[in-house]
């Protein structure tokens, strides 16, 4: 689905070159689980940004689908995100001003040709796909961290999208709540197919994912399956 | 997106009340400046009903109270006038002149309806020195001097108040006294008081001297022949004076009187256009300051926006559609506001006024908005989304 060649990330300044990425390779191929982990500034955001096309490499090939991104244009790459990416991130996202409802059909309002009718349907069914169907009408900050995550969820779940990338999903929850949102992914992995690549500090969840990658200074420093690949097959 | 705009800014009015209420009182002063300039713009436009070039006002002020004498007096100083082979022609008038600072009216009522109306007291000639038009009837002359009644000739205002769809040529109209006005003309237009005054009901009164025995009118109007100039004033006013012995005597060129006029129709104008132009440019800075600062606290939103699937161009027109959106709550309450002039006919303005004006106003808040939103927007579509997403 996804495969990185040779991808490398300098961030530069007037005085300051810094690599984030340094050639790293990597295909994921649809119906992954795939945790990514690493000491904190080793490049996993940049990485994650680099799959999602909101970001650039500075030299290298990202292709989606088999086909290089390079050329797209700001508004195609837009539509790959809208139509392919979801995205779940460790600060939620949401926005205060909008209802949970209203905050899970963000997405569909860029995409055209979905109906108002339609896209209220689907996001109730995300909601209720993330056991949050009795809060459509309550707003971010009444909710706790947990939901708001699972809030989050529903949101990047709402497109059907083929990919989604976690940026440290569970990083400002408790274990509880941390557990409830891993199990919500692992069912969409496990139920749905879908492609999921998370960013994560927890060797405990990474080791509920099929696969393992860990990056150290800006290089993938190792990927391998894990225990629970086998799990995964069953 | 035009529901999802609405309902965000809808949500946020606690924040953008300030905003709104601000938008609310630019309009309202845009509204009234902009009501003023219209009212002033369509009068402009508007037919005088009389050529005021080559006309000069000569003021005589006797020296003396007797009225017979001063009235002799003066009947010579036409006399002379009348002599001078620059003058084309001439009509006493009484001190509403035109362009003149000075007004009459009189009540004038038929069928039961009354109208105030403005009351010039003119000789026969007057229509030949202004050059005006009576577009129905007659003007009054020598074959009125054996009527009873007092001969007038009517603006179409005056007609359309009092006689509404009936001709009132022939109409007897009650004076004070036990007789009457005899409506004998029609004019369509006659503004004298300025190019930016509305056509007011007005009525042209006949003076005829052997009949107005006790009066004495100190005001002439002159028709000069093209070309007339300071020369000829001197030279006139001189021989004039010569039989005048004592009296006062000023020309004025209706020209003149004219531009006076207008600077006291501009002066406020101007005065006011430049205390809403500081207002509004003080309004755009602070739309532009709260709109950049809004923005700039809403990066990881951006941010958000663009990962779902938001292209730049979406960003732009989304902020500036907010700000459209903010623009219409301001908006909806001055209208609501603004819109009972018309209704309510406040200052007996024509409506046709009040809604060009309230039309202008409403697209100069729409393009002052887009104006002040245009380059945050395009700050705000210009953001990495990247580095949005990690601002919290």
């Amino acid at each position: 689905m996804i495969t990185l060649k040779n991808i490398e990330k300098v961030y530069q300044t007037k005085t300051i070159e810094t690599v984030a990425l340094h050639n790293v390779n990597l295909h994921i191929p649809k119906g992954e689980f795939v945790s990514v982990m690493g000491p904190s500034g080793c490049g996993k955001s940049t990485l994650l940004n680099i799959i999602g096309l909101l970001d650039e490499p500075t030299n290298g090939i990202v292709e989606i689908d088999g086909s290089p991104i390079s050329r797209y244009k700001d508004k195609e790459l837009a539509h790959i995100r809208n139509q392919k990416i979801g995205f779940v991130f460790q600060s939620y996202h949401l926005i205060n001003d909008l209802s949970v409802l209203d905050n899970v059909e963000l997405p569909l309002l860029y995409r055209s040709g979905t109906s108002a009718a339609e896209t209220r349907h689907l996001a109730l069914t995300a909601l209720e796909k993330v056991g949050l169907s009795a809060r459509t009408k309550h707003y971010p900050t009444q909710l706790s961290g947990g939901q708001r995550q699972r809030v989050a969820i529903a949101r990047a779940l709402i497109g059907q999208p083929e990919l989604i990338l976690a940026d440290e999903p569970t990083g400002n929850l408790d274990s509880v709540m941390g557990e409830e949102i891993m199990n919500i992914l692992l069912n969409l992995n496990r139920q749905d197919g879908t492609t999921i690549v998370m960013v994560t500090h927890d060797e405990n969840m990474a080791q509920k994912t099929g696969r393992l990658i860990r990056f150290f200074d800006g290089q993938q420093v190792s990927d391998a399956k894990t225990a629970a690949h086998e799990f995964q097959k069953v | 997106m035009i529901r999802h705009l609405f309902k965000l800014i809808w949500n946020r009015k606690r924040s953008n009340f300030l905003l709104i209420t601000e938008i609310f009182f630019c309009f309202l002063v845009l509204f009234a400046v902009l009501s003023l300039i219209v009212y002033n713009v369509r009068n402009y436009n508007k037919p005088l009903g009389f050529e005021h070039e080559n006309v000069w006002l000569l003021t005589m002020r006797p020296d003396t109270d007797s009225t017979a004498l001063n009235r002799q007096t003066q009947e010579q100083i036409i006399q002379r006038a009348k002599g001078f082979q620059e003058i084309e022609s001439m009509a006493l008038t009484n001190s509403n002149a035109p362009f003149a600072f000075s007004q009459m009216n009189n009540d004038v009522s038929y069928g039961g309806k009354e109208v105030r109306a403005n009351e010039y007291l003119v000789q026969d000639n007057f229509d030949q020195v202004m050059r005006m038009q009576v577009s129905h009837g007659r003007w009054f002359g020598q074959q009125d001097n054996a009527s009873h009644h007092y001969p007038i000739v009517i603006n179409k205002a005056l007609q359309q108040q009092l006689f509404e769809g009936e001709d009132p040529l022939g109409k007897l109209l009650p004076r004070n006294d036990s007789s009457s006005y005899q409506v004998v003309g029609v004019v369509e237009h006659y503004r004298p008081s300025s190019e930016y005054t509305a056509e007011e009901p007005g009525f042209f009164n006949r003076i005829y001297l052997p009949r107005n025995e006790s009066e004495f009118y100190g005001e002439l109007l002159i028709r000069v022949k093209p070309g007339m100039g300071v020369e000829f004033e001197e030279r006139m006013v001189k021989e004039l004076s010569g039989i005048g012995k004592g009296w006062t005597m000023e020309v004025a060129t209706l020209e003149k009187m004219r531009q006076n006029k207008e600077k006291m129709a501009k002066v406020p104008m101007i005065a006011l256009a430049i205390i809403c132009g500081f207002l509004i440019l003080n309004v755009a800075l602070g739309l532009f300051g709260v709109l950049w600062y809004n923005i700039s606290r809403r990066n990881s939103e951006i941010g958000l926006r663009r990962a779902v699937g938001a292209a730049s161009g979406q960003v732009y027109r989304q902020f500036i559609g907010e700000v459209l959106v903010l623009a219409t709550f301001g908006l909806v309450l001055g209208v609501a506001f603004a819109i009972q002039f018309p209704l309510l006919q406040v200052f007996e303005v024509e409506s046709t006024v009040y809604f060009i004006a309230l039309g202008i106003a409403v697209g100069l808040i729409y393009l002052l908005a887009i104006g002040c939103a245009f380059y945050p927007s395009r700050q705000a579509a210009a953001i990495h989304p990247a580095i949005a997403l990690h601002e919290e």
